[in-house]
């Protein structure tokens, strides 16, 4: 991998601009917005997974020094306020729906900000308080007395969907809020009937949370004259949460604007709206002071959203040969305390088969709500799920039923003639080279020469695995998103974008575009995505939507620049636009000296008053666009561990990869998202967990100490590749690559860690494979 | 974090003295109090901070025992030329304390008296068979850690410095917790003139020594006397990190790599 670059043009590993800003302490996060009279809330939260509110008392808080105001859920409901306008599903043309199977909508129940009659899991809000500081606000939230009825609690995904488990919803049928079947029932029973061999995995992709380096913040103001809220909170996009702030609040969308500069880690479970940015802004309007709120680190883990918790039971039919006929099961997403997303199940069991030929498929999804923190899309939201259960299924098929696993992956992966391929669930892959990516990476982990470093190893009296695994991650994400480039004569370029910058570095790569396109210094481009009052449209950093989608709506919106341009230089060098050419920022005449600069068109157009109405003004052009088909990202990953027999402990000795983004535009970004996102990824493989108590339905992580996050020195450097097949449902043929990373790393780390057990007769272990986990799987254990 | 009254006493007598006052707690580095006075888990009405004490930091060597001021930073006893010398395995445990930050603030004083379960000095203080000096008395280490966060010293009691005797060979070997990078199970195993101690940290409520082991090192102070030692596992921990059952067999893993180490 190269780190110098040579120019600023699309393809370079350019130097990330805003990572100066970034290292010397000069970002800023929600937290560094502080306005004049502020004061501040503390949220009150339930110690209860389960309880009913009797009553609240706010009395002595509110005869505290410093204590401004206590509000809880039924003040929320008396001013009116709505719940929050959650979207259970993604809604996207190209992602398969999940209707339930007996015609009844999915069960949905309105989630307010702030607890109304019950805590449905332990973190809950129940009250607000405002003081003049912090503390003074968390000592009134201490003195408030909440009368609770303690209710039984359910916590566990297949505990949850139990019809006698107790209820979060006294009006539901039982905690199961979605029960889809999709795929085809009879042809997969008759595919099974016929199958030589039935591999079968019942796993549980365990529950962890996305960890952002910067925890939440939000500052709240309400301007009385004009009845305006402004929020300031990092986030994934400010214009929906604008729209979705504006719901709650029951006003027009013009009263609200967001704004949000620096957001220190997104990863999909800090994306969306949470109830803290509604309450914020709500107590600013009640108290007439700007609020604030700080998350603590030990909040995070009570109140962040959580990702992946799904029940998973699968088989997978082969004919004698090895040939996949089919594959059948259950997916059980656990929704948490609140009906917010079923997102990551629908995202992952439309593509359970990943891409491999896989002629029918049926699988039953449901969604279950339960007394945890609510889940959300975490990093890939349901797919890197979905493609450990396949290479889980894959690599057990070839223990147990005698095939090289390689030669198996080989003979069911869809060649590039096969493509576009719709899966049994409806999913239409559009392009790329799967066995090209594949066979690099075999390539890159030097998978021919394993047997010698296995043999090496044992030498060592250790024991060394190697696992592949393959995958595929839809991308869809919100369709529309819009680019507004404004060339100034001073030098400069606006570019405007609904597109945040969670830490993906777009001040560069959106800026090696323009650069590219108009021919302007990569400094001169400024990046403007986080106010929504010059923000209109756009979807936000999600589902590898933004250079995805961001590069279309810019290439158009320079493309139309350049169009004009080129009638306004004619004006000025009194020639037929057809004979001037655009290239390195300078239209010229074809075949003649004269030629001038994007700034002096730029200044031009400002200063001629007899340009036609369409050119005259601002050199500025926008797009405005709608993406209705998914992408496609792939890869393969292959990573080779050494496990010590005597205590179970692991370390990861090569992790190579091989991940398909159609079109880099800077390959350095790439490396460190594909870097980043094999660390979560190995994290849950390996570590991180979610833990809660069965018995009380209390969660027991709710600090570094006890939730492990993988650290540098659990990893080696990873060998990085970066393939490139062009799009063919993109015009520039790129394809994200911010999720690939992270997508295979489960179930690749998994293979290799029962590889190098294969001979105590192991044929799987759960995640997170801790030490002990694989000293019990050795010596027979149950686990 | 409560609000509490800060006291920074110029002598020892000072200190105990505002010790005396209800609801008061010393402070040492802090690297385990501020956090949880942070986290408002715990709450005192004074906190009396030892840092204006000089007497109370350094490392001399007396005699046969290194004396080791109480209020001496982990990072120190890493560094210092005096213990990598003649008792390098408590060098060493101190360098794989916490992280920098916590090196450089953290200190063996505040660290025995914190009495953590997970807590590497701990180990060393019963392994080496110190004497834990304060402003009163001395104490043995078996006769200090009495429980979870529980030791013998008063309320009103401050260690002064620990004397670590010289043994003959000693080695700490840890299993880092992967969350916390406490200890997990963290073992002490020492050879010395009066015999053979094998100290445990982090499998238990409180640190304690393992008999067995003991037993057979003294026989032969070798890896292999230790085969077939088990542990039973009443009263040790289990929880998300690791059940009992492994942590027992740990402890006697972790007793054969610092026998190991002791030995090189």
């Amino acid at each position: 991998m190269s780190i110098s670059a040579t120019s600023h043009k699309i393809g370079e590993p350019v130097r990330r601009r805003e990572d100066q800003r970034l290292l010397t302490g000069k970002g800023r996060f929600s937290d560094d917005v502080n306005l004049p009279n502020q004061v501040y809330a503390a949220m009150l939260r339930s110690p209860h997974p389960h309880a009913r509110i009797r009553a609240i008392d706010s009395g002595k808080a509110l005869a505290m020094p410093g204590v401004i105001a206590v509000f809880s859920g039924s003040d929320f409901i008396a001013d009116g306020m709505q719940p929050i306008p959650y979207n259970q599903f993604t809604l996207h043309p190209a992602e398969m729906q999940l209707p339930n199977s007996d015609g009844t909508p999915a069960f949905t129940a309105p989630c307010y900000s702030i607890a109304i009659d019950k805590a449905r899991y332990a973190g809950e809000i129940i009250a607000i308080v405002i003081a003049k500081t912090v503390n003074l606000a968390k000592d009134g939230a201490e003195a408030i007395e909440v009368d609770y009825e303690v209710l039984p609690a359910v916590t566990g995904t297949i505990a949850a969907a139990d019809s006698k488990a107790p209820r979060l919803w006294d009006d539901a049928r039982s905690n199961v809020c979605v029960d889809a079947d999709v795929g085809a029932k009879d042809a997969t029973a008759a595919a099974f009937a016929r199958a030589a061999h039935v591999a079968t995995l019942t796993t549980w992709i365990q529950r962890v949370t996305g960890v952002p380096m910067e925890p939440r913040a939000a500052v709240g103001e309400y301007d009385a004259a004009t009845q305006r809220y402004t929020l300031h909170a990092g986030s994934g996009g400010a214009v929906r949460l604008k729209k979705d702030l504006a719901l709650i609040f029951d006003t027009p969308v013009e009263k609200v604007r967001v704004r949000m500069d620096d957001v220190g880690g997104n990863f999909g479970t800090r994306g969306m709206i949470y109830p803290e940015f509604a309450l914020v802004l709500w107590a600013a309007r009640r108290v007439g002071l700007p609020v604030k709120w700080t998350c603590d680190r030990s909040e995070a883990f009570l109140s962040d959203f959580q990702g992946r918790d799904l029940a998973v039971t699968a088989e997978l039919a082969l004919d004698k040969e090895g040939t996949f006929l089919a594959m059948r099961g259950s997916n059980i997403g656990n929704a948490g305390g609140h009906t917010g997303s079923y997102t990551p199940l629908q995202k992952g069991v439309e593509i359970m088969s990943s891409l491999y030929r896989m002629p029918c498929a049926n699988f039953r999804a449901r969604a279950v709500v339960s007394n945890t923190t609510p889940t959300r899309p975490y990093r890939s939201s349901g797919r890197p799920e979905v493609m450990f259960v396949m290479e889980r299924l894959i690599d057990i098929a070839a223990r147990e039923f005698g095939f090289d696993r390689i030669e198996l992956r080989r003979r069911n992966l869809l060649k590039s003639s096969e493509l576009p391929y719709t899966n049994p669930f409806g999913m239409l892959y559009d392009s790329g080279d799967y066995h090209a990516a594949m066979d690099s990476a075999l390539k890159l982990g030097d998978w021919a020469g394993f047997a010698g470093r296995r043999a090496d190893t044992k030498v060592r009296g250790k024991l060394r695995g190697i696992g592949a695994a393959n995958y595929v991650d839809t991308a869809t994400g919100a369709p529309r998103e819009r680019a507004e480039i404004t060339v100034h004569p001073d030098g400069n370029v606006d570019l405007v974008l609904g597109i945040i910058s969670n830490g993906q570095g777009h001040e560069t790569s959106f800026a090696q575009l323009v650069h590219e396109w108009l021919g302007v210094p990569l400094d001169s481009v400024r990046l403007i995505t986080g106010d929504t009052d010059i923000v209109s449209v756009g979807g936000g950093t999600h589902s590898g939507r933004g250079m995805r989608m961001g590069s279309v709506v810019i290439w158009n919106s320079a493309n139309e620049i350049i169009a004009k341009g080129k009638r306004i230089a004619a004006r000025l060098m009194e020639c037929d636009p057809s004979v001037i050419r655009f290239a390195d920022g300078r239209f010229a005449i074809e075949n003649d000296g004269q030629a001038k600069s994007i700034f002096e068109i730029a200044a031009a157009a400002e200063q001629l008053k007899d340009l036609p109405d369409d050119l005259r003004g601002p050199l500025a052009a926008f797009s405005d666009e709608s993406f209705n088909e998914a992408s496609f990202p792939y890869g393969c990953h292959v990573c080779e561990v050494e496990i010590d027999p005597t205590l179970g402990t692991l370390e990861i000795i090569k992790y190579s990869a091989v991940d398909d983004v159609g079109r880099a535009v800077n390959p350095m970004i790439i490396h460190g998202q594909v870097h980043g996102g094999i660390v979560q990824g190995v994290g849950q493989a390996l570590m991180e967990q979610c833990y809660y108590d069965p018995a009380s339905g209390q969660p027991l992580t709710g600090s570094f100490m006890d939730y492990a996050m993988p650290r540098a020195d659990n990893f080696p450097f990873f060998d990085t590749e970066i393939s490139e097949v062009p799009c063919t449902t993109h015009p520039l043929g790129m394809r994200p690559a911010g999720e690939g990373g992270t997508t295979p790393a489960l179930g690749v780390v998994i293979n290799a860690v029962v590889d190098a057990l294969a001979e105590y007769g192991v044929t799987h272990i759960e995640m997170p494979a801790t030490p002990e986990r694989i000293w019990r799987a050795i010596h027979g254990k149950s686990n | 974090m409560y609000d509490f009254a800060y006291l920074k006493p110029a002598s020892l007598s000072d200190a105990a003295n505002q010790l005396a006052s209800p609801d008061s707690k010393l402070l040492a580095g802090g690297m385990s109090l501020i956090p949880s006075l942070k986290l408002r888990l715990n709450r005192y009405a004074t906190l009396v901070d030892l840092g204006a004490l000089a007497d109370l930091k350094g490392i001399r060597r007396e005699g046969d025992a290194l004396v080791i001021g109480a209020m001496t930073p982990h990072a120190e006893v890493a560094a210092s030329d005096e213990v990598l010398t003649v008792l390098p395995a408590l060098a060493s445990l101190a360098e794989g304390i916490g992280d920098p930050l916590v090196r450089n603030r953290g200190t063996l004083g505040g660290s025995i008296a914190n009495a953590d379960p997970a807590a590497d000095y701990p180990a060393a203080v019963v392994g080496l068979g110190a004497s834990v000096i304060t402003n009163r008395r001395t104490i043995t280490a078996d006769d200090f850690f009495k429980g979870v966060f529980e030791t013998a010293l008063q309320p009103d009691e401050i260690i002064t410095a620990v004397r670590f005797p010289i043994p003959k060979r000693a080695a700490y070997a840890k299993y880092r917790q992967p969350a916390s990078r406490f200890a997990l199970v963290g073992v002490f195993a020492v050879q010395s003139a009066n015999g053979v101690r094998v100290a445990v940290t982090g499998a238990a409520p409180s640190v304690f020594r393992l008999a067995a082991a003991e037993a057979a090192l003294i026989k032969r102070f070798a890896v292999a006397a230790l085969d077939g030692i088990t542990l039973d596992t009443e009263g040790l921990n289990s929880d998300i990190h690791a059940s009992a059952e492994y942590r027992a067999h740990a402890v006697v893993e972790m007793t054969k790599r610092a026998v190991a180490a002791a030995l090189k």
